[in-house]
């Protein structure tokens, strides 16, 4: 064997040496960080959730940053997960037939309900909750807890001003038709007089993530409409 | 490069202005198309990219003797990418808040040309210590990029700073109206551009002028 070849042998062995070698150990800490810090992570993640949730509700406002245990305190008192049937009624959770929904209880009666929402984004899924009143028609609140959309662009679906027009707003037509909340082009003041409870304001430049949320909102809300209608028909339901 | 006589603040303060990552080597230009629409985010990704930069030449300067030569672009790309996920995976365990404004940053560190660019061509060639202030002073001047463009796109598009409003009201009653243009990504070509523009017009930092061309 001549002398460059050999050289050129070692270089590839030692290559692959090399590369093996960090493989194993990038993997190794990639895979401890993941591990080790999961337990933390995952509880982060949950009282992020229930955060979320409150805020939807509205018993905590969408710019109030509550404390660990205040979460944890409201939300133990006041948000109560349920099941939901084919027929709109409420069932304990364990079952696991039907779709998950939260209640939001003053003492016994029904102020709210929080539907878990998840849409397609422009990047990404997008995951939410939105609240609706007692009447089963009114949004009582929307938040959005992770995402992937473009920072400053789609990615102001998280802030407090985009989630703050939900507020009010009916997943009703004037027909008393289900229409969903739609993410309007622009500002809710240039559509017609009749379609602005259904819209809420756009955001400049994420078109498309709005395109995708008002999808996402109607196929969710679609799912839970056996409630809205359970509700609108009896008003002042107790749920029990 | 044979950066061998430059003194430890020159290592450092070269990135930021003379030689700044976008204006001057034109490197990380879709991030900064991105996150330029408000002054804010561009202040997180320019922090964050900082710190990136700055460990990531310090990791592959350590190794840089044990680097073989032929896979040695995948190797920096296993090392930034792996040390971006650790990097996170913390923050998501002790700073929730801060990992979930990051949230989308973090992909895109690791696809930030800079970081790469300034593994291979500084990181590669020098000891740990110059290459971590190369690092940092590439990532500050990234950073103060992003903040003059999102500073521009900010006021004129939305018409606020940081966040809050700075028109009074009786312009927007006048008849005022914010440029649509400065907030889609069009607007920041044109911001990057005049300022590629103005740095390089300012005496002593053209590129002709260094290279006498």
């Amino acid at each position: 064997m001549s002398e460059p070849e050999k050289s050129e042998r070692t270089k590839r062995i030692h290559a692959i040496k090399f590369a093996a070698i960090l493989s194993v150990v990038c993997c190794l800490l990639i895979t401890g960080a993941s591990t080790g810090l999961k337990s933390f992570q995952q509880e982060n993640r949950t009282l992020d959730r229930q955060k979320n949730i409150l805020r939807a509700a509205g018993i905590v406002t969408l710019d109030a940053k509550p404390s660990r245990e205040q979460i944890q305190s409201l939300f133990q008192e006041k948000i109560h997960e349920v099941e939901v049937d084919a027929t709109g009624n409420f069932m304990e959770t364990g079952e696991g037939k039907g779709l998950s929904l939260y209640l939001y209880r003053e003492g016994k009666t029904l102020k709210a309900y929080v539907i878990p929402i998840e849409s397609r984004g422009l990047w990404g899924k997008i995951k939410g909750y939105m609240a609706l009143e007692a009447d089963g028609e009114t949004v009582a609140g929307f938040t959005v807890y992770s995402h992937s959309e473009t920072p400053g662009l789609g990615g102001e679906i998280e802030k407090a001003w985009f989630q703050k027009n939900f507020i009010g707003k009916r997943i009703f037509n004037a027909a008393n038709e289900f229409v969903s909340i739609a993410i309007a082009k622009g500002n809710v003041d240039t559509l017609a007089e009749k379609a602005r409870a259904n819209h809420v304001d756009g955001i400049s430049g994420a078109t498309l993530t709005g395109k995708y949320l008002t999808q996402g909102l109607k196929e969710n809300l679609k799912q839970y409409e056996a409630v809205s209608v359970r509700l609108r028909n009896s008003k002042g339901i107790t749920d029990e | 490069m044979s950066d061998g006589n430059l003194t430890l603040k020159e290592t450092f303060l070269r990135g930021i202005w003379k030689e700044n990552p976008v204006a001057y080597q034109v490197l990380g230009i879709c991030s900064a198309l991105a996150v330029t629409v408000q002054m804010k985010t561009a202040i997180v990704m320019g922090l964050a990219l900082t710190v990136v930069t700055g460990m990531s030449n310090f990791i592959i300067s350590l190794l840089r003797k044990q680097i073989p030569s032929t896979i040695r672009i995948i190797v920096e790309l296993t090392v930034i990418a792996s040390l971006v996920i650790v990097i996170d995976q913390v923050l998501q365990a002790f700073l929730y808040d801060i990992s979930k404004q990051l949230s989308v940053f973090v992909g895109l560190i690791i696809t930030n040309c800079i970081v790469l660019g300034r593994a291979e061509a500084f990181a590669l060639a020098n000891p740990p210590l110059p290459a971590l202030l190369d690092g940092l002073g590439n990532g500050l001047g990234y950073g103060l990029i992003l903040v003059a463009v999102a500073f521009v796109r900010e006021l004129l598009g939305a018409g606020k700073f940081v966040g809050i409003s700075v028109i009074p009201q009786a312009w927007m009653d006048a008849g005022y109206a914010h440029m649509g243009l400065m907030v889609l990504a069009p607007g920041a070509f044109f911001i990057i551009g005049l300022l590629v523009w103005l740095k390089n017009s300012l005496p002593g930092a053209s590129h002709e002028e260094k290279t006498g061309q």
